[in-house]
This record gives C-alpha cells, sequence and structure tokens, in this order.
C-alpha cells in the first residue's frame, strides 16, 4: 500500500515537473471591487479577442496598489488615486506607478427605497457620517435611527467618499456600520429601512434609491460635466508606461467596445 | 447513593443524549435540506427558449432545427408585441407635447421590462455584453420580470412620521386610452407562448466554464481549482505529517526541545485561517517568491501549513494505537528500527493516517481565508495542471463568498451561488466518503 501511494506521489511530481515550464502570458489584475466589473467584463473580451489569459480578483484599492508595489499584478484596479505614501513606496522597490482614466463613476448616495427624504445637501450627509445627526427626521424624513453604513479601510470608494464628502481628516462616527463590499452594502440598505450607505455607480439597481446629493442626481451628463458633486475617476495602474499587451489592454476603455461595456455597465465614460 | 436516584440519574443522561443527538440532527437538517432544494435548481429547472437560444450560440449545445422552429414560434407571438409597441410610437408622435412627455418616460420603464423578459427589443443595438444578449432564460424569474411589466411598485408617503409603505399600481391604468393598454393582458395572456418555458437538465453547470463573470454557464473552472488545491495540499502535507509523526513517535527524545515543537504543533492548529493567508502572501509569494503572483502552488502551500498539525496529530494518534506487540513481535525477529517502522507500524497505522488525511483534505477544499491572497481569482478561466505553477484560479470557496457579497448583480444569480454551494459540500462530503470506504478496505485487508 505504502509503495503505491509513494509510486503515485513520484508520479504526481513528475508530471507537474514535467508541465512546469509551459509558460502562458497572462495579465494579472488586482484591487478594486467598484472597478471589478469593468475589469471582469475587460478580461473576458480580452481574452475572446487576443486568447490571453486575464485573472481578476477583487481585493479593494489599497490591495491593489500593495500587490502592484509588491509586483504581484500587472495592472491594480483602483477607485482612487494612489496616495504619496504608497507612491513612495512603489519607487523605493522601483516600481514606477502609472495611473489610466479608466471611467468615471459617481459614488451614489442610496436609502432604502421606502425612505422619503429625496436629497440632501452635502453638510447634511456629513453630519450624519460624523455622528451629529442620528435620525431621518432630522433632515425631513420619519422618525426612525440612521443605520449609517461605510467601507472597510481597504476601499477606494470609502476614501473618495471621506475626501469628497466630509473632508479629510473627520473621523467617520464610530456607530456607523462597516461592509466589505459594494454588493453588501447595497443589500443591507435594501433590507434596511432606515439605512444609508454609499455605492458606485454601476452597482445601483432598483433594489435601492438614489437621492439626490446639493439636489444634484448621479447621471452620465452630471457626473460628465462635474455637476454631481461626489464623482471620481477610476484608474488602471501600471508598472511604468504601459507597452505591448498591457497597453492593449489599458487602452481599451479608449475603443468604440470598451465604450459601450463601460457604459452597458452603469458607469460612465471620460 | 441509593438505587432510585441511580436509575433517575442514568434515564436523564440518556435523555440529555438523546437530545442533543435530536438538536443535532435538526440543525443538520436545517443547514443541509436548503443547500440541497436551492442548489439543485442551478441544474434541474424550467429553462425558457432563451436559455436554448444562449446554450446554442454560447456553447454551440442544443439541436439547431428544434431550436429554430421554437425561435419561430415564440417570434409569431413576439412579433405581435413588438408591432404594439411600434403602433403605440406612432401613437406617441401624435399626442400633445406635454401628454408625450409624460407618457415617454413610462413607455422607457415598459420597454426596460419587456428587455429584461425578452431581450434586446428589435431596433436595439446588439448589446455588447453577454447578459443582455438573452431574455430570462429561467421560468421563475420570468414571472418576477413579468410582475415588473404589469405593475408598478410604489410608496406610499401619506404618514410623515414612519417609513413608507409599498403598494403596487397597474402599469395598464396608467396607458388606458392608447394602443399599448392591450400589451399587458396579451404578454400576460401568452407567457408561455412567448418563453416556451420546459423541464431542463442544465448538466452544463458543472462542466462550462462561467459566460459573463458567471449570469450563464457552469462552474467548471471553480470546481477544478478546489480540487487542484486540495490535491495539491495534500501532496505536501500528507507525506511531511506522516513523516513528523514518525518521528514524534519513534525517534524524539522527551525533553525540551520536543515538547517545544509539539506545543508549537499544537499552537499552529488553533491559528486562524486569515493569519495562514497573510502569511502564504507574506513568505511564499513575496518572500519566496514560488510565483510571480497569486498561483495554485503558493495556495496549495498555504493550505498545506493549514492542514500540517491536524494530520500530524491523526498520524500520531494512529502510530500510537498500534499494539506494543506488534513492534515487539518486529524487534525479536531481528528487524531493524526503520524497517519495523515502514513494514509494521505504518501498514497498521494506516487507516486512522488516511482518515485524518481525508478530513484534512475536505477542510483544504473548503477554506476560504488562506487562498483570498494566495491563490483565488473572480474570475479566471479552468487552468490546466501545465499552469498550476504560475496562475491563479477561481474556487468554489471563495466564488460563493465572492458572488454572495462583492458581485454587481448578486441578487439576480443567486442559483449560480446556491449551486455552487452544493457543489462544494458535494465534493466534501464525496471526500469524506471515500476516506470510511479507503479506510474499512485497508482495515478489512489488514485483519486478513
Amino acid at each position: 500500500m505504502i509503495k503505491k501511494i509513494s509510486l503515485f506521489v513520484v508520479f504526481l511530481a513528475v508530471i507537474l515537473s514535467m508541465t512546469a515550464s509551459a509558460a502562458v502570458t497572462t495579465l494579472v489584475l488586482d484591487g478594486s471591487t467598484t472597478v471589478g466589473p469593468i475589469a471582469k467584463t475587460f478580461a473576458a473580451y480580452f481574452t475572446k479577442k487576443y486568447g490571453v489569459r486575464v485573472n481578476v480578483s477583487e481585493s479593494g484599492s489599497g490591495n491593489g496598489a500593495k500587490s502592484l508595489i509588491n509586483g504581484s499584478c500587472t495592472i491594480a484596479t483602483m477607485s482612487r488615486a494612489m496616495k504619496a505614501a504608497e507612491i513612495a513606496a512603489a519607487r523605493q522597490k522601483g516600481v514606477n506607478p502609472v495611473a489610466t482614466v479608466v471611467a468615471l463613476d459617481g459614488l451614489a448616495m442610496v436609502v432604502h427605497p421606502a425612505n422619503p427624504v429625496r436629497s440632501l445637501t452635502k453638510a447634511q450627509i456629513s453630519s450624519i457620517y460624523c455622528g451629529t445627526i442620528t435620525n431621518w427626521r432630522d433632515v425631513g424624513g420619519p422618525n426612525a435611527r440612521i443605520v449609517v453604513l461605510q467601507r472597510e479601510s481597504n476601499s477606494g470608494t470609502e476614501e473618495s467618499f471621506k475626501e469628497l464628502v466630509i473632508g479629510k481628516g473627520v473621523q467617520i462616527t464610530g456607530s456607523a456600520e462597516t461592509q466589505s463590499s459594494n454588493g453588501s452594502v447595497k443589500s443591507r440598505v435594501s433590507s434596511t429601512l432606515s439605512a444609508i450607505g454609499f455605492l458606485g455607480h454601476g452597482f445601483v439597481d432598483g433594489s435601492v434609491k438614489v437621492i439626490a446629493v446639493n439636489g444634484v442626481f448621479p447621471t452620465v451628463a452630471t457626473v460628465k460635466n462635474g455637476t454631481y458633486p461626489v464623482s471620481r475617476p477610476l484608474y488602471f495602474y501600471t508598472n511604468g508606461q504601459p507597452a505591448g499587451l498591457v497597453k492593449q489592454f489599458v487602452d481599451l476603455p479608449n475603443s468604440a467596445d470598451g465604450k459601450r461595456m463601460i457604459t452597458e455597465l452603469g458607469f460612465i465614460n471620460r | 447513593m441509593n438505587i432510585g436516584t441511580r436509575k433517575i440519574l442514568d434515564r436523564s443522561f440518556t435523555a440529555v443524549g438523546i437530545g442533543s443527538i435530536i438538536v443535532m440532527a435538526v440543525a443538520l437538517m436545517i443547514v443541509v435540506v436548503p443547500i440541497i432544494t436551492n442548489g439543485i435548481g442551478a441544474v434541474f429547472f424550467t429553462g425558457t427558449v432563451e436559455h436554448r437560444k444562449m446554450l446554442f450560440s454560447e456553447f454551440k449545445r442544443g439541436d439547431s432545427e428544434k431550436l429554430s422552429s421554437e425561435v419561430a414560434s415564440s417570434d409569431r407571438y413576439r412579433a405581435k408585441v413588438y408591432g404594439m409597441l411600434t403602433d403605440f410610437e406612432a401613437e406617441l408622435e401624435t399626442m400633445a407635447p406635454e401628454k408625450k412627455v409624460e407618457y415617454k418616460a413610462k413607455y422607457a420603464e415598459v420597454r426596460a421590462a419587456l428587455q429584461a423578459l425578452f431581450g434586446p427589443l428589435p431596433g436595439d443595438p446588439e448589446p455588447m455584453l453577454t447578459r443582455f444578449k438573452y431574455g430570462q432564460t429561467r421560468w421563475e424569474k420570468a414571472e418576477e420580470k413579468l410582475h415588473d411589466l404589469l405593475y408598478e411598485t410604489k410608496w406610499d408617503n401619506s404618514n410623515p412620521d414612519v417609513m413608507a409603505k409599498e403598494y403596487f399600481v397597474s402599469r395598464a391604468i396608467g396607458f388606458q386610452g392608447t394602443s399599448l393598454v392591450k400589451l399587458f393582458p396579451y404578454v400576460k395572456d401568452n407567457m408561455e407562448k412567448l418563453l416556451l418555458p420546459e423541464f431542463t437538465f442544465y448538466w452544463g453547470f458543472i462542466t462550462d466554464s462561467s459566460v459573463d463573470s458567471h449570469f450563464f454557464g457552469g462552474i467548471w473552472p471553480e470546481i477544478q481549482g478546489t480540487f487542484f488545491l486540495a490535491v495539491g495540499a495534500m501532496l505536501f502535507a500528507f507525506p511531511l505529517g506522516v513523516v513528523a509523526a514518525v518521528y514524534f513517535t519513534e525517534y524524539a527524545r522527551p525533553g525540551f526541545l520536543n515538547s517545544m515543537l509539539r506545543s508549537a504543533n499544537s499552537t499552529l492548529a488553533g491559528v486562524p485561517s486569515i493569519v495562514f493567508g497573510m502569511f502564504g502572501l507574506a513568505f511564499f509569494i513575496n518572500t519566496l517568491k514560488v510565483s510571480e503572483s497569486k498561483s495554485v502552488i503558493a495556495g496549495a502551500l498555504t493550505l498545506a501549513i493549514m492542514i500540517l498539525p491536524t494530520i500530524i496529530r491523526a498520524a500520531e494518534e494512529a502510530i500510537l494505537a498500534v499494539p506494543k506487540t506488534y513492534r515487539e513481535a518486529s524487534l525479536s525477529l531481528g528487524s531493524s528500527k526503520w524497517n519495523t517502522i515502514a513494514t509494521v507500524i505504518l501498514p497498521a497505522a494506516l487507516p486512522g493516517i488516511i482518515t485524518g488525511g481525508i478530513i484534512s483534505l475536505g477542510r483544504a477544499a473548503g477554506e476560504t481565508a488562506p487562498i483570498i491572497f494566495t491563490a483565488a481569482v473572480s474570475v479566471g478561466s479552468a487552468i490546466g495542471l501545465a499552469d498550476v505553477l504560475t496562475s491563479p484560479t477561481p474556487a468554489l470557496s471563495w466564488n460563493i463568498y465572492n458572488l454572495a457579497s462583492e458581485h454587481e448583480a448578486a441578487a439576480q444569480i443567486r442559483h449560480v451561488q446556491y449551486g455552487m454551494v452544493l457543489a462544494l459540500v458535494s465534493i466534501v462530503l464525496m471526500l469524506n466518503l471515500s476516506a470510511i470506504v479507503l479506510r474499512a478496505r485497508i482495515s478489512k485487508k489488514l485483519k486478513g
């Protein structure tokens, strides 16, 4: 029996070592869950068109940056710009991060469809997130405690929200619930009457209600012309100027097909 | 203690025992029954003609003659629907401007609901995303979308002190007096002829790759990835674990170093799996650089370290359980120590060792945290054996999590998620069953 097993192990080891040399060109994408749908769709399109394998992971913008710095991904997908500290860390490791804007995203403030509140000002949102407003009554809604949803510290969406709405360095209230992805914010909001959260534009569907910020709803037009106050670009980060296959991939948003894919996914073309 | 109390104690102990077994069985049923009933729905369901269209154009599967006759028959009914749309569009042009604006917005919602049911309408550009190329492929989803077409969801805000209440308004009423009003009863009455539902056994769910990030197609890359990771982990952990157990039981002298090693092993068993994940990323990928980025080999090594303590402990116990007389008989026949271990002790301990190994294999197949940073991707094609050293892979455990929380349309593709859960549970169950069978066979052989 032991002989049989050890023979089997040796046999497998031989097969593994024989096939180890067969390398395939692969693009590895890691990072933002917001850019995830775009990355996954582009990957499928790219694989079909050029026969190149593309692997996509969605572990958060922060992890995307780390992966690029460690050289473990080809393209970091990020829903915020790289921070100075990250760029410095990259330089130290000899990585030169270059950003390409993929698409624009209006960060939609969402509530449960049952919530009668239609619009909030930036100041109101930031008071809600800082914990000074804790009841919907104070912003024209019914008497209900506000369930505040935020994203984890690794999230680019969280960083953009802080930067664009409540201002850098301001603490979000300790009673805010932390969700790990756009999808989980959406499902929490759609199942909680008094919740408020923020989502990438492509994640919005009928199960949640988008409210206007300063009276402006996030639409293609308002995000593009900058009247919607909470919009931000989404990025592909590469090590050095993209070339070859990587360039073909990051140039997809400029192609007609790429633009249509971005629109159909609910994001906004640059 | 008198005999009466003893009897009562005895009975109550029996009752508690039976009670706890019943609680366990109920808990198991509560977990397993929905997994099976929901999971089966991914493979057996009522599929519409859209599903067969999708299979034919994405996977080249199905009878083209039968399909084209089906498409023709459903198109006859659809043509009427589309005819009503063109009629209404013409009517829209003749309306007064303010009325036109009002109806246009409502009409756009109707069109969207129809697109969800039947796929792109005539005059729509061909969508880039496969998810928009077809209508509803599953009958139960089509019925939900039919409801969306027939009724508009509204929210009753009459009481400002409480959250609004949901209510439905028939869309047909909104189009009273226009030609479109006929469309709603027509679609409702002819749903079956429009979509041709039919019982479907979609075995491709197991063997196909996913199309458009799990909207259509199957989960083969995930199943294969899970298999590679679990077996890969086993290849590293099993030999190492057995050797370590032999060392602990046969060679190690009791002492400081030995007790340190043992407690290190026990501590390792209690480390949370996410820590192994981070360790795998830091050690195997960033330091040892076993691969450029995430790869099956890095994931397998991480899982191997995670299951190693369990294997060592199981093997140790199995070796210690071998009767001393075996060893003494072997040594008294003049056999060397190594020879005794290899020919007498290990074969006798094999059933126990293998059981421990296979239970660990099941654990390796089901773990998510260690592979998040080392091996798993949300979308990737099925990989060959040749790619395990360089490529990451989708894997069931991670993709279940991904579909449950991160996917942009998680609510629309629940059935895929359920199917994955059932597949994972079945794989682990089969591994455990094979352990039992193997163990029984070996024990029988040993007894002669």
